[in-house]
């Protein structure tokens, strides 16, 4: 699915981010873990063409990333705010994004349905624009408004933080569904190790741009991660 | 001492954000312009005795300013009601430590007093005392004068912060300033009552008596009064920034825009932008403003063809020069989103182009009145009409993509530059002045038909080979594209 090859990263002289070669296929869950300033949004938003990278590529599905439209079309991303168009409620960025996506009306109404659980019925109801929702909430549009297109592939960055601890569970479930029930692709960053084991069958760990671990899930890797992190 | 300090920290706010320096050149520009009002206010307050004394009336230079004055506070109010900024201090930050709650009001009142903006006018009403007052009257009267005149600055400023504070800058509240403003200068053109009249006497007295000047203090002391019971009486900042957030959703449907796919979607997107945020709103507001530009331009029939050439490219296109100087900088918020959301670039740069054109075709409809100046001026706009959509349009597209500045759509009044650099100074000057040039000399060397008809036809061109032309703007977009997205994750 992700073909990753020489990718480097340098800002004023210091390299940020240096991926030698790494492929995620089709189906993986992929998890991303490191300290501040590791280099995971950096990575994520080279995979997502919103920087450019000094040197090496990125392929999604054999295509190259860089100045390419086409891998938007199956391609779901939450990072920041930056991905909401906060002057929209809720219902009409939904509606926005999923036009985008070729949905019908109905359709985007039925995903909207199907979220209610999720957003605890607090954001669909009323009449606010994005920008004056919490935090929390705001994830939650953002996440939600990734998943509307039905992505094949899968980007989210930090998606547990900021959101209550019962958002966290459902979220953790709900990825766990979507990945037992499709053949989607998820790469997703945190700071949280015990979400990231749950979720996530591959586990890579980032210091200071450079993967330093590559580990396949088992019941020692939260352990292990722990000890890694451990100061 | 604490007030000291919330200033030096508000200064450090300005001058260490990141924008500063990278803003010097823009902040240049608006220096030779500060410079430019300065010259011109203080020719004004050398030459205005002389210029009065030429009217035909018995009253003396000063009486007349007396005159004038209930109008001048009256023009000022209003002026400040649309133009001047609200101190957009951050209350919260502050409330949680130990300071006394009015030392922060104080501040947020007191602190736009100091702004030097507030005593240009000065510049005309020292020249003013010194060379008529003080010879009509005495220099003591003149610095009465000037003192009174400072204080109703302070209570200009300080009423022009309260009226938008209690009725929020909607376009309502101005329109029924401009009707009361209206109605009185009807009255008075119709001799039913002078305020005229009022005024001279009033002013009369605060000037000559010794404690006239008491009377315009204690205005500013009432209009302070005022202020501090606003925020007295809304103690919360959720309940006075209510009034300014207006958090009303507007309901306007553009669904007929669904039809054109995502372009449709795209243009109707950023038409709800450009509705539900006060920067954008206020331009709307300007544009309409400049729509009566040529009402005073075309009723001299002493200006040159490329001056009116000029008014006719700056009127048919206001609203898409406004717009699309920031084509791309208005999306600096969400501009990942549309980036990584299914927006093909094409799609994104087509649905400017659409967006710019309607604007385009409005605004050539609105001063369609304008051909009842004749025949001439039907031509220019004709013409100008064709340039601005094949020529102008396409210089915006290409040009927008090197504002690289967040533009922070939520903070706005008119006069606000946020987001303002040199560049875009350097985008409107070929696009103004360059036709403006043309005409002049073809019409100078050749004819005006000829001019008129070389403008239309490079305009025709370009509408013509809108395709590639677009095209263009699309790879200049891409190649771009990341230091557009670096630059609007920035924020000041």
């Amino acid at each position: 699915m992700i073909e990753v090859s020489n990718l480097q990263k340098v800002y004023n002289g210091i390299t940020v981010l240096n991926i030698q070669q790494l492929s995620i296929p089709q189906g993986e869950s992929f998890g991303l873990v490191g300290n501040n300033g590791a280099g995971k949004t950096t990575f994520f938003r080279l995979i997502l063409d919103l920087i450019e990278a000094t040197s090496g590529e990125v392929h999604i599905d054999g295509q190259k990333v860089a100045r390419n439209d086409d891998w938007k079309a199956f391609t779901g991303s939450f990072l920041d705010e930056g991905f909401l168009i906060d002057f929209l409620t809720p219902r009409e960025y939904f509606n926005f994004v999923g036009k985008l996506y070729q949905k019908s009306e109905g359709d985007i109404a039925l995903f909207m349905e199907s979220m209610q659980d999720f957003f605890n019925g607090e954001i669909l109801g009323t009449k606010k624009m994005i920008r004056d929702f919490s935090k929390g909430n705001q994830k939650k549009i953002g996440i939600a408004a990734a998943l509307l297109g039905e992505p094949k592939l899968l980007i989210l960055d930090e998606p547990f933080t900021a959101l209550d601890p019962s958002s966290q569970i459902r979220l953790k479930r709900f990825l766990n569904d979507l990945q037992a029930a499709s053949q989607i692709t998820m790469l997703i960053s945190s700071h949280d190790l015990n979400h990231i084991t749950e979720v996530c069958k591959r586990i890579v760990v980032l210091e200071k741009g450079d993967m330093v671990k590559d580990l396949q899930t088992n019941t020692d890797t939260l352990k292990e991660l722990e000890a890694y992190f451990a100061v | 001492m604490l007030i000291l300090d919330l200033i030096k920290q508000e200064w450090k706010k300005s001058i260490r954000s990141r924008g500063f320096y990278k803003n010097m050149v823009a902040n240049l520009f608006l220096g030779i312009f500060a410079l430019y009002i300065i010259i011109v206010f203080l020719f004004l307050g050398f030459s205005l005795n002389s210029m009065l004394e030429k009217a035909q009336t018995s009253l003396s230079p000063m009486e007349m300013v007396n005159g004038a004055m209930f109008y001048l506070i009256l023009g000022a109010l209003t002026i400040r009601f649309i133009m001047q900024q609200l101190n957009t201090f951050n209350l919260p930050l502050y409330q949680t430590l130990p300071i006394k709650r009015s030392a922060l009001v104080n501040f947020l009142l007191l602190k736009p007093i100091f702004a030097p903006i507030n005593y240009f006018t000065l510049l005309v009403v020292i020249p003013f005392a010194v060379k008529s007052v003080a010879g009509y009257y005495s220099g003591f009267i003149a610095f009465r004068f000037v003192v009174s005149f400072v204080f109703i600055i302070w209570f200009d400023s300080l009423t022009a912060a309260f009226l938008k504070r209690k009725f929020g800058s909607s376009i309502l509240a101005f329109l029924s300033i401009l009707i009361v403003l209206a109605s009185i200068a009807a009255l008075e053109y119709l001799k039913l009552f002078s305020l005229f009249a009022v005024s001279k006497t009033v002013f009369g007295f605060i000037i000559l008596n010794p404690f006239g000047m008491l009377i315009p203090l204690a205005a500013a002391i009432l209009a302070f009064g005022l202020n501090k019971r606003f925020f007295f009486q809304n103690y919360y900042p959720e309940r006075f920034n209510q009034k300014l957030k207006g958090a009303k959703v507007s309901t306007a449907d553009f669904s007929f825009l669904n039809r054109f796919g995502i372009i449709g979607e795209l243009i109707s997107l950023q038409i709800k932008l450009m509705l539900r945020h006060k920067r954008t709103r206020t331009i709307l507001l300007t544009s309409a403003v400049f729509l009566f530009y040529g009402l005073l331009f075309y009723t001299h029939h002493s200006n040159g063809d490329g001056m009116l050439f000029f008014i006719a490219v700056f009127m048919t296109g206001i609203l898409m020069l406004m717009y699309g100087q920031w084509a791309v900088s208005w999306d600096s918020n969400h501009f990942d989103s549309l980036m990584t959301k299914n927006i093909p670039v094409r799609s994104y740069i087509t649905a400017n182009y659409y967006l710019m054109m309607a604007f385009n075709i409005l605004c050539f409809v609105l001063t369609t009145p304008y051909f009842l100046f004749g025949s001439k001026i039907i031509y220019m706009h004709i013409a100008a009409f064709f340039f601005n959509s094949g020529v102008n349009i396409f210089l915006l597209l290409f040009f927008s993509t090197f504002n690289t500045k967040r533009v922070d759509l939520s903070r706005s009044s008119a006069m606000n530059y946020q987001g303002t650099t040199y560049k875009s100074f350097l985008i409107v000057l070929p696009i103004m002045f360059l036709p403006m040039l043309l005409v002049s000399i073809l019409s100078w060397v050749a004819s005006l038909s000829v001019a008129l008809w070389t403008v239309s036809l490079l305009g025709l061109t370009g509408i013509l080979l809108r395709k590639p032309l677009i095209t263009v703007c699309i790879n200049q977009f891409n190649s771009r594209k990341y230091k557009l997205a670096e630059g609007f994750r920035e924020q000041e």
